[in-house]
């Protein structure tokens, strides 16, 4: 059964000075020239990409101390790391800022987006103003940040809370308030980005539907909701994603912010994986770790692509 | 035909080959005669007099010695750095790191034998042993100190004097301590005691303060194998001490999660009456930052009954990648710029002339890494060029004579002090932190990782 596709064009190459055959050199020879130029790039990428993934996972089975040759110890580096009463925590941590982040960071860039897209004056002031934050270093921004979030009265944020009678808080300091503090400074500065793609998205939104909607005498609301959200499905939901997978990963606000403190509160999977391998030197079991977060991400995201493919297609 | 179309394949990867060729060969000498070394230690930018003071030490040791070429890094250790840059090939042949780092550097072989070099030094034989045991391993040597310090009291007079307290009579128990703090605290508004907690600190000064109360961070057991030993009295006075002052005297400010450098800019800008730390180590960098040499006070370390200090040292190790001809160099550089201004009195006496012409701190009392007679000979040598209002010392330098010195813990310290930071938080964070659960689990932690560090 399998046999007889491929025997067909072989007898058609074969045949001298067939049409068949000169097309299928021709083709061949596009092939082999399309190949010559995607070579660099297939190497770089390959190289720069893939071959540190591979070699993670080989890593993730070795210990190294990057001087001598790696020494093969199997599933020792993962055994020390689910001994490690961290990680259940630093898991904890992950999700719980993932969750936050979801809650402040996904719907207020599309409010801001369906807002912006609604004035009538001052639209390109309110994308640019949108959209600075993202301009700035993300350290920078996170600095700035730690001062405003300073647990005094001199504090910026605590000194706003003052002119309305509240606070001071210890922001920073307190173990429940570390980590929603980190996600309102992560939101802040990357939120810039999905408004612009939010901005974008609404371009594409057919203006009839709207006339339409008007026509029926639909309010503001009632137009966002029916035409709006409905037609920025697939875009929300790939932004979604990402966010996740973002969230997931957090990095820098912890580690310049607290230093995953106070008391662990803020400490997330990939700044354990940071202390593993430039704190404590133990390359094997932080690749061991980045290789399960990897495969996390790829569950998660699988997952969700399968479970929202029917609403999205909808 | 079958040619032509494979020249773009062949010229790709005759690029490629070329590329790594040319990438394989650019980190060798350009003159297999002349050996490169690069070294850290080299002072930051912004420290102009202290960086041209080390440019004319480079100027100097490569004219002594042609065949080598000295390139200073200014980069400081971190320990979040350093394996990324061993990893990358960037760590450069002279490593200069604290005392707590040579244990597992020299466990994960990524530092080299200097046993032969060193050996041929006129000055290794009147090395302090204290430091040495940390630097050598089975008769092995790898590295040599360049400065020794122990814990001390560093203290704002002028916010004593403002409190009403004698800058000249400085707390010398943790009880007094927290008395001037809470005076410091009501009278100048600023904060009585400062601590730190994030990078390790905290950790490192709860072992500290654990010391001075006669405690220790782990203890070896009779098979030889170290367990944590912390989970007791010394170390839980000082808990239920930090949690006084923070929660019932309101004396340590707002900053509970910083690091040393976060708390030594607040205390040059006169926000701090009090911290501990390593007073002759800080106080180069108090006076760089633009700090009053004449408001710096250093007191001996607080105790609780030990009388006994944490100290430590800073030491130079040579990596392993380092060829031999660059392991020679490197500790023939390290002679030249760590060990000889601290043993030969008239080159001690030569940098102190140039450095105080240049208005860097001459005369800081230290703990020396040479015996005493030879410390004693070297003070006598820069005596003419001291600026350093040494009186300011008298009673750090008193305690250098009457109290015992700890080490650091002598396994996995930083794995250590990176499991402590969190019980210091928490116990600064939360007024009803559980100290004798936090023990626990901060004990059962601590196992853990020496189990993993001695298997």
């Amino acid at each position: 059964m399998t046999s007889v596709p491929t025997r067909v064009p072989v007898t058609a190459r074969t045949t001298p000075g067939g049409t068949a055959s000169r097309r299928a050199s021709a083709a061949r020879r596009s092939a082999w020239s399309a190949l010559a130029f995607l070579l660099p790039a297939i190497f770089l990428f390959g190289y720069f990409a893939w071959w540190p993934i591979g070699r993670s996972v080989v890593l993730a089975f070795q210990q190294t101390n990057l001087v001598d040759a790696p020494e093969w110890v199997g599933w020792q580096n993962f055994q020390e790391l689910f001994a490690d009463p961290l990680l259940p925590q630093a898991v904890l941590n992950t999700l719980w800022f993932a969750a936050l982040s979801l809650v402040i960071g996904l719907p207020l860039p599309l409010a801001v987006a369906v807002l912006t897209s609604e004035l009538r004056r001052g639209g390109a002031l309110a994308r640019t103003l949108a959209y600075l934050p993202v301009v700035i270093p993300p350290v920078v921004s996170v600095l700035l940040w730690k001062t405003f979030f300073n647990p005094g009265e001199e504090g910026v944020v605590n000194a706003v809370l003052d002119l309305v009678g509240l606070g001071p808080y210890p922001w920073l300091q307190s173990p429940d308030l570390a980590m929603p503090s980190l996600v309102i400074v992560a939101t802040w500065s990357g939120s810039g980005t999905a408004i612009l793609v939010y901005l974008a998205a609404l371009t594409g939104v057919s203006t009839e539907l709207y006339d339409a909607a008007e026509l029926d005498g639909a309010s503001v609301w009632r137009r966002v909701w029916h035409v709006t959200l409905p037609q920025l499905r697939g875009v929300i939901l790939v932004l979604l994603l990402l966010q996740i997978i973002g969230a997931l990963q957090v990095f820098t606000e912890p580690y310049v912010m607290t230093d995953g403190g106070p008391a662990n509160a803020t400490v997330t999977v990939l700044l354990m994986i940071y202390r593993y391998a430039f704190l404590f030197g133990d390359y094997g079991v932080a690749t061991a770790l980045s290789v399960l977060l990897a495969v996390a991400l790829v569950v998660v995201s699988a997952a969700y692509l399968r479970l929202t493919r029917a609403w999205s297609t909808s | 035909m079958l040619r032509s179309r494979h020249r773009p394949l062949a010229a790709a990867t005759a690029v490629l080959a070329v590329a790594a060729t040319l990438a394989a060969c650019s980190d060798k000498d350009a003159s297999t005669d002349k050996v490169t070394i690069t070294v850290m230690g080299q002072p930051a930018a912004t420290n102009k007099a202290a960086l041209a003071l080390f440019q004319q030490q480079v100027a100097e040791f490569e004219a002594a010695n042609p065949t080598i070429d000295v390139v200073g890094s200014d980069v400081p250790w971190d320990a979040k750095t350093f394996a990324a840059r061993l990893a990358g090939g960037n760590a450069p042949a002279v490593i200069r790191v604290p005392l707590t780092e040579p244990p597992s550097l020299i466990e994960r072989k990524q530092v080299a034998d200097i046993t032969a070099e060193a050996s041929e030094l006129a000055s290794f034989a009147e090395l302090n042993p204290r430091v040495m045991d940390f630097l050598v391993r089975d008769k092995v040597v790898y590295g040599l100190p360049e400065k020794s310090y122990a814990f001390g009291l560093v203290y704002n007079r002028e916010l004593f004097t403002k409190a009403g307290l004698d800058p000249d009579h400085p707390p010398t128990t943790w009880d007094e301590v927290r008395t001037a703090a809470k005076q410091i605290s009501e009278k100048t508004g600023k904060t009585g005691f400062g601590e730190i907690s994030t990078n390790n600190s905290g950790g490192w000064h709860l072992t500290g303060y654990t010391y001075t109360n006669g405690g220790t961070m782990i203890k070896q057991g009779a098979d030889g194998k170290y367990v944590a030993s912390f989970n007791d009295e010394p170390t839980r006075k000082v808990l239920q001490w930090w949690k006084q002052v923070r929660w019932q005297d309101d004396s340590l400010g707002d900053n509970m999660l910083g690091k040393q450098e976060d708390l030594l800019a607040q205390f040059t800008a006169g926000n701090v009456g009090m911290w501990v730390s390593a007073p002759p180590d800080l106080y180069p960098n108090y006076v760089a930052a633009g700090g009053d040499p004449a408001k710096y006070g250093a007191a001996a370390m607080p105790q609780g009954g030990a009388n006994a200090t944490l100290a430590g040292a800073t030491v130079l190790m040579v990596s392993a990648k380092a060829s031999a001809a660059q392991r020679a160099a490197a500790v023939k550089w390290i002679e030249f710029r760590a060990l000889r201004p601290n043993y030969d009195p008239d080159v001690a006496a030569k940098y102190a002339k140039a450095s105080a012409a240049d208005g860097l701190p001459v005369g800081v009392p230290v703990l020396p890494i040479f015996s005493q007679e030879r410390y004693q000979k070297v003070q006598t040598a820069i005596s003419a060029y001291v600026n350093v209002p040494v009186k300011n010392f008298a009673s750090y330098v008193d305690s250098l004579n009457r109290f015992t010195y700890v080490a650091e813990p002598a396994v996995s310290s930083q794995e250590i002090y990176a499991a402590l930071d969190p019980l210091v938080q928490k116990v600064l964070t939360d007024k009803n932190a559980d100290i004798n659960a936090l023990l626990s689990d901060a004990e059962k932690r601590v196992n853990t990782i020496l189990t993993q560090a001695q298997r």
